[in-house]
């Protein structure tokens, strides 16, 4: 039967993933890492897992058990199976720190935690993936915001294949030539699987659907969405045909490294394009914050994307501002601007969904204060872009204080979260009528409710 | 102009045997109609020009041809209209069009979500048990149908030609112990 019910785990999900990006942005305030420590170095690594892993693939995992059912209209195939997804991959980003310390020298730790974090990320995010995949299965042909879903779903699987090789490398398990070769030259085409792939492919995807289901604005299937489709699906291929030209020694990894770049600035064109298109098509007056709050993630990523396509920026110290900028002004941003109103409608469904249309309840505009977090989100990117061009110009006392202020308007946004999970923004009045449920913070919800 | 859309070669079913014999053929119809691949049509021969099930087979997204074949026989091809998006009901409603006219039309093409959710379950309170409301959204309601069906109530629906508007019927049912 067609519909969508509330995710049972998705409020752990963001829960977990939120702490992460608060603990991220400490770390880098607290000055460590990158710039501090050298952009390969164990430090630096620790940051930008809990950043990409912790937050970014926790965050749009738990936002994929709820919308992919939305996307393709069928209920979550194997849902059991997103609790334990959770554990394995929170258990293996936890050892995979645990072993950059330890490569790090900083802590007597060994550094066979390093394949097994490796290992425990391989199952979870498997184990994910695998959820998604089968609730995709059920709905082909599969309309073209779950294609990109899926293609983001292969490039997850491929940028966590390389990874845990990296941990076998990196560890001493594994000292084979062509590992040893990846471990040279593959961290780039890692992260751009990871990064480009699974979290921006996938959140491309989910964002057609999303702004047009928010927009009010028709959804019409267009030539250039799936021109876009194609260029990103053709550049993630050339990447992982990169990994393999490097597992086996064969040149022409920089040609085809940068034709992928060239290829995902013109997805990224594609992609503005039907964003605007379908801003233009709105039936809505007033976007709501959440929309308005993502046109500087959509700059953030249209910017970051021409400064990695040229060769001097992205061969110098300009790559770090670079991912920086796509890191936490494009996913970042339009995570937490997605958040608002994500965990406001879930909330909402949660609370009153039993007694809807029996008793007036509130709107789910009550509960969420958009003046403060209007400001909050403006806060926020400012702090961002000016922590980028402190990065830039090599200033790294100023790229602290950034990031510190940056770290204060996510913990006040993570606040606002936490208050409409509370229900506290709404009138009291409304806020408790009969036979409503009080949700959890973000323990699940209770059986008879999924 | 139907034969053209059709892919794969229509389904076919005699009905005359079943007729001769003295048996009820509508079942054994909607059945066939159920097992058919999506974009299949369906061949139906019958010893009469079957009127009634035209409307029946319209509300479910098939056009048809019929032909005289001699003797009073006639052969109709149901093809179904590749523009209509197929009817999804609930799982409980299996022949929405048995179900009465509706006795209620709501307008929510121009409410932001989740409004229209609220205006039906809220409307679907006032309805007695067998009455059915009928109501025109601007988009598929996903989290709706779950809270329809936990409240007894049954439901079909689909997007019409262009795409753009979603249709529902509901049916309101006894609420569920």
């Amino acid at each position: 039967m067609p519909g969508a019910t509330l995710s049972r785990w998705t409020m752990s999900y963001f829960a977990i993933a939120c702490l992460m990006l608060l603990t991220a942005q400490g770390l880098m305030a607290a000055g460590y890492g990158y710039p501090a420590a050298s952009i390969g170095a164990p430090e630096t690594l620790v940051v930008v897992h809990v950043t990409v892993i912790g937050w970014l693939s926790l965050l749009m995992g738990g936002a994929l058990l709820q919308f992919v059912p939305v996307l393709v209209a069928r209920p979550l195939v194997g849902g059991r199976f997103a609790a334990p997804a959770l554990v394995l991959l929170a258990g293996g980003l936890a050892a995979l720190v645990a072993g950059f310390v330890a490569l790090s020298g900083s802590l007597d730790l060994p550094l066979f935690l390093l394949p097994l974090g490796g290992g425990m990320l391989l199952a979870g995010f498997g184990l994910l993936a695998g959820v998604l995949a089968a609730t995709l299965r059920t709905a082909r042909p599969l309309p073209l915001p779950a294609r990109f879903v899926a293609a983001g779903l292969v490039c997850l699987l491929a940028a966590v294949l390389v990874g845990a090789a990296f941990t076998a490398g990196l560890s001493g398990l594994d000292e084979s030539a062509p590992l040893a070769r990846l471990l040279a030259d593959g961290v780039p085409l890692h992260a751009a699987l990871g990064l480009g792939g699974w979290l921006s492919i996938t959140a491309v995807g989910v964002s057609y659907r999303l702004l047009a289901m928010f927009l009010l604005a028709p959804e019409t299937d267009r030539r250039t969405s799936r021109a876009a489709w194609w260029a990103m699906v053709l550049a993630a291929g050339l990447v992982a045909l990169c990994v393999v030209l490097v597992l086996f020694a064969v040149s022409g990894v920089d040609v085809l490294f940068t034709a992928a770049l060239v290829l995902s600035l013109a997805a990224v064109a594609l992609y503005g394009g039907d964003v605007r298109h379908i801003y233009r098509s709105r039936k809505r007056k007033q976007a709501e914050l959440n929309i308005r709050a993502t046109f500087p993630a959509f700059s953030a990523l249209g910017l970051s994307l021409v400064l990695l396509n040229i060769p001097a920026v992205r061969g110098g110290e300009g790559v770090a501002a670079a991912v920086y900028l796509f890191v936490f002004g494009w996913l970042t941003g339009l995570g937490l601007a997605q958040l608002f109103k994500i965990v406001a409608f879930l909330t909402w469904l949660e609370a009153y969904g039993p007694i809807l249309g029996r008793m007036p309840v509130p709107r789910v505009q009550d509960l969420v204060e958009e003046r403060h977090a209007r400001i909050l989100f403006g806060v926020y990117y400012a702090a961002c872009a000016a922590a980028a061009l402190a990065l830039l110009a090599g200033a790294p006392g100023m790229f602290r204080g950034l990031v510190a202020l940056q770290l204060l308007a996510t913990l006040a946004l993570a606040r606002e979260f936490i208050r409409t999970r509370r229900l506290a923004v709404v009138p009291a009045a409304l806020r408790a009528p009969a036979g409503m449920v009080q949700p959890h913070l973000f323990l699940p919800l209770s059986a008879s409710r999924r | 102009m139907p034969d053209v859309s059709t892919e794969t070669a229509p389904k076919v079913l005699d009905v005359r045997p079943i007729l001769q014999n003295g048996g009820e053929p509508f079942q054994e119809i909607m059945q066939a109609v159920t097992t058919l691949a999506p974009g299949q049509g369906l061949k139906l021969v019958a010893p009469f020009r079957p009127q009634p099930l035209f409307q029946v087979m319209e509300g479910r997204g098939f056009d048809h041809e019929a032909r005289e074949i001699g003797n009073g026989h006639w052969e109709v091809l149901f093809t179904p209209r590749a523009d209509v998006a197929p009817v999804e009901t609930s799982a409980d409603a299996d022949s929405p069009e048995t179900w009465p006219d509706p006795s209620l039309h709501l307008d929510l093409s121009d409410l932001d979500p989740p409004e229209p959710m609220v205006r039906i379950l809220a409307a679907a309170e006032e309805l007695e048990a067998g009455k059915v409301l009928f109501a025109v959204l601007s988009r598929e309601p996903i989290f709706l149908f779950p809270e329809l069906s936990k409240r007894g109530h049954q439901w079909a629906g689909n997007f019409d030609e262009t795409g753009t508007a979603y249709r529902i019927l509901v049916r309101v049912g006894r609420p569920k112990a």
